[in-house]
């Protein structure tokens, strides 16, 4: 069966009248934004990729934006196969809304979608119950106020790309400054009718400082009250334990380690 | 006789882990309810050495997903014989809701003011402390908001902090986290400050092992564990940030040091 | 309508300040012995203060107020034992691990906590406040039975007003001897030779009522005082920290110790024997 299990719905229901708390969901306290400029768009924080030139950002229910993203951008790629055209903004949008619309906003996905296609750039925000809004300078999420203010005193039209991605990060930044839900850096997906830029960490204004002590524990220090060693020979019983050799390739994963 | 202490589930037999109360108001008449707290965020930390004590607090002020301000204090200094404090032995922090915290910031600091032009002289921190109790106690039935804790030397020199309940209820402490961020400093206190879950190595196997010897932490070493305490929490807990104030009591007086906390 | 006139000739913003007694209150360095509390303005001030304080029916209640207890105390022949561990709750955060449940009135009156740590600490402050007073006015020392009387008095006259108390009042005194009374916030209160309070109180009377006997010794009395609350702290969630142990005889009380619970309990079960469904061992 393709879609949603309801199976427990019932069940829970049936929990929750008698005051049993919901689980909760990873919620975004978010700020994103997008921006059109002269022949393109930016598009801030939180991205997801829908299609090559077309991307998204998400902010509300972390599972909800992921997943309706990727189903979106699955149809997407198939329309786009069916139709032997390049997929356009509109179109993503359109299927967005009509998807969230079904679901009268129980999937809580709040979404900016942007992108450029044959007939132009495209900026969109799509809301949790299918509602849809066309404009030059977009946000969402709980740092959009803040976030909005900047563009309504610093917007202007025919912006170059350096303008746009700098209004758009110092939006972002109005967000995660002035708004407890959004914090850390920004983010940006610049798209041009030829390439799309992703710029992870553009600004990186709130690094952790360092340390003032070290915290490191002296070997023995936790106490033990029993210990038992597994051998090789036991654990290979159950998985099978490939030998590394002591080259480059046995370094994995390195760990950080406070000094 | 057992009906106030049914708290405990497991008395009541086999149950659910989950409230079986619902949480879902009742219907019946809605009327306009009276609601005089907001949770104003932040959290306060207080360490005592053998002949020092720290309190520091965040200076964020929020309500719900905003920030007021990004300085205000909510640590100050009590009973010296100006309002400039300039010559004051005691530091009290409040956290909780703001309102009330300033409230009783300054009904104690009128009543250790009046302490010293009447008897000519500073009052001690034992003496503030059990008049704090019975200030927050005054009003069990209409409580203030804030988890207040009070610090400054005793009659030996010794560094001294108080903690509170809202209502009152009071204890001697080596150290205390209290606020918006207490559940995630105070585990972290109970290992650097009073040593908990630390052993010495190879002091003995299994039981034998000789717990860490709690030696008393100098002056810059709290420092250091104070701010790393905050940056901490700053890195968890969204209503702590902006700035930290450190009031720092010696026997020369009382230090504020202030530091950056990050803005985000 | 002279009440009227009266109400509305005074001037008006009269009560903007404080009022006389609230600035008297301010000049005094100590409180006042007349019990003054502050009342939220709303017409029934208990279920406000319920819905705001009472963590157990309102698991997002503002204001937590500290909880959860165990205490005891046994008369025997050699005295009382008072026993309590020493951690404090409010909802599942353990506010404290050193809290000091057995509260000294004087040098002959112990109290216990239990329920609302501030209600029982100004309370019994409050009691040992009147129990001098007695002293001074009578020019002899108050009975165990009188000073219970006190409180049991005292919290009757808040009933209905949100107080949580479970307290226990152990004294010897020349009238009556080794005296003990259970006093609570309902207003009970109750002599007699055995009482467990708090959230853990029946895992303390498991084992306090399976060994007791009124011909202990001094040192088997102190040692199932001690077990009797290590019991209750293994198995009560709300309780913990400490094993505080008093001893009240003739002359007066002995403090016997504020103890870890942790090595006490791997001591209990590797020398004893006991609790072996506790097991260290590695499956």
């Amino acid at each position: 069966m393709p879609g949603f299990d309801f199976s427990n719905h019932t069940r829970n229901a049936a929990l929750h009248a008698r005051g049993v708390p919901l689980p909760k969901a990873t919620s975004t306290g978010t700020t994103i934004v997008g921006c059109i400029f002269d022949g393109g768009v930016v598009n801030c924080e939180k991205l997801h990729y829908i299609a090559p030139q077309i991307w998204c950002a998400g902010a509300g229910t972390a599972a909800d934006t992921e997943f309706t993203t990727a189903l979106i951008s699955s149809e997407l790629e198939l329309h786009s196969l069916s139709t032997g055209r390049k997929p356009r903004v509109v179109t993503c949008m359109t299927m967005l809304k009509q998807h969230l619309f079904r679901y009268q906003g129980h999937i809580g996905a709040y979404l900016v979608v942007a992108g450029v296609d044959p007939t132009g750039v495209g900026l969109f925000t799509v809301h949790a119950h299918g509602s849809t809004d066309k404009l030059p300078y977009v946000t969402m999420g709980s740092g959009s106020l803040a976030a909005m203010s900047v563009f309504e005193t610093q917007w202007k039209s025919k912006m170059t790309e350096q303008e746009a991605v700098t209004l758009a990060s110092n939006a972002i930044q109005a967000g995660i400054f002035n708004d407890l839900g959004s914090g850390s850096n920004v983010d940006v997906a610049i798209i041009t009718k030829d390439k799309t830029t992703l710029k992870r960490g553009y600004v990186k204004p709130n690094e952790r400082s360092k340390k003032q002590k070290s915290y490191v524990f002296k070997r023995g220090t936790t106490a033990v009250l029993n210990e038992k060693i597994i051998t090789k020979e036991e654990i290979s019983k159950y998985v099978t334990v490939h030998e590394l050799g002591s080259g480059e390739a046995t370094v994995g994963e390195k760990m950080d380690i406070d000094v | 006789m057992a009906a106030m202490f049914s708290q405990n589930p497991l008395m009541n037999g086999p149950n659910y882990s989950f409230n079986q109360a619902p949480s879902t108001s009742s219907g019946g008449n809605k009327e306009h309810a009276f609601y005089p707290y907001t949770d104003n965020g932040g959290s306060t930390l207080a360490i005592s050495g053998s002949d020092f004590t720290i309190i520091a607090g965040d200076t964020r002020s929020t309500s719900g997903y905003s920030i007021n301000t990004r300085f205000q204090p909510k640590v100050f200094k009590i009973g010296g014989t100006t309002s400039a404090q300039d010559d004051a032995t005691l530091v009290l922090s409040v956290v909780g809701f703001a309102a009330d915290g300033e409230a009783l910031k300054e009904r104690l600091d009128t009543i250790v003011k009046m302490y010293r032009y009447q008897h000519g002289k500073p009052m001690s921190v034992k003496a503030c402390a059990q008049r704090l109790s019975t200030i927050l106690y005054g009003k069990r039935f209409f409580p203030y908001y804030v988890t207040a804790i009070l610090g400054g030397l005793d009659e030996e020199g010794k560094g001294a902090i108080y903690s509170y309940d809202p209502v009152g209820s009071y204890e001697r402490e080596q150290c205390r986290a209290a606020g918006a961020a207490a559940s995630l400093i105070m585990p972290f206190l109970d290992n650097q400050v009073n040593f908990k879950n630390q052993y010495m190595p190879g002091s003995g196997v299994g039981h034998e092992l000789q717990e860490r010897e709690k030696i008393p932490l100098k002056i810059n070493e709290v420092e250091d564990l104070v701010k790393d305490a905050f940056d901490s929490a700053v890195e968890r807990h969204i209503e702590v940030g902006d700035g930290l104030q450190m009031f720092v009591i010696t026997k020369s007086g009382i230090e504020v040091i202030y530091k950056a906390l990050k803005k985000d | 309508m002279d009440t009227l006139v009266a109400q509305y000739s005074k001037p008006m913003f009269e009560k903007e300040n404080y009022s006389q007694d609230d600035q008297m209150e301010l000049y005094q360095a100590a409180p006042s012995l007349s019990l003054r509390f502050a009342m939220p303005p709303v017409a029934q001030p208990s279920a406000w203060l319920r819905a705001a304080t009472d963590d157990n029916a309102n698991p997002n209640c503002p204001i937590k107020i500290a909880h959860g207890t165990t205490t005891l105390a046994f008369r025997f022949q050699g005295g009382i034992i008072v026993a309590t561990d020493s951690r404090a709750t409010a909802g599942n955060w353990i506010a404290s691990q050193t809290v000091k449940k057995v509260i000294e009135i004087n040098n002959c009156l112990l109290g216990t906590m239990a329920g609302g740590a501030a209600d029982c600490q100004y309370w019994l402050a409050y009691l040992g406040m009147q129990c001098r007073l007695h002293e001074l006015r009578h020019k002899r020392r108050i009975s165990v039975a009188a000073a219970s009387k006190i409180l049991a008095n005292l919290v009757y006259s808040y009933k209905g007003m949100g107080l949580s108390m479970g307290t226990m009042c152990a004294g010897v005194t020349p009238s009556e001897g080794p005296a003990l009374y259970y006093i609570d916030s309902d207003g009970t209160r109750l002599a007699g030779n055995l009482f467990c309070v708090g959230s853990g109180q029946t895992f303390a009377y498991g084992v306090l009522d399976a060994e007791y006997k009124y011909d202990m010794t001094e040192e088997e009395a102190l040692a199932l005082g001690s077990r009797s609350i290590l019991a209750a702290t293994h198995r009560d969630a709300y309780s913990g920290g400490f094993i505080n142990l008093y001893h009240v005889k003739e002359d007066g009380w002995v403090k016997h110790g504020f103890s870890d619970t942790a090595p006490i309990f791997w001591k209990t079960k590797l020398e004893k024997g006991e609790f072996s469904n506790v097991t260290s061992e590695l499956v």
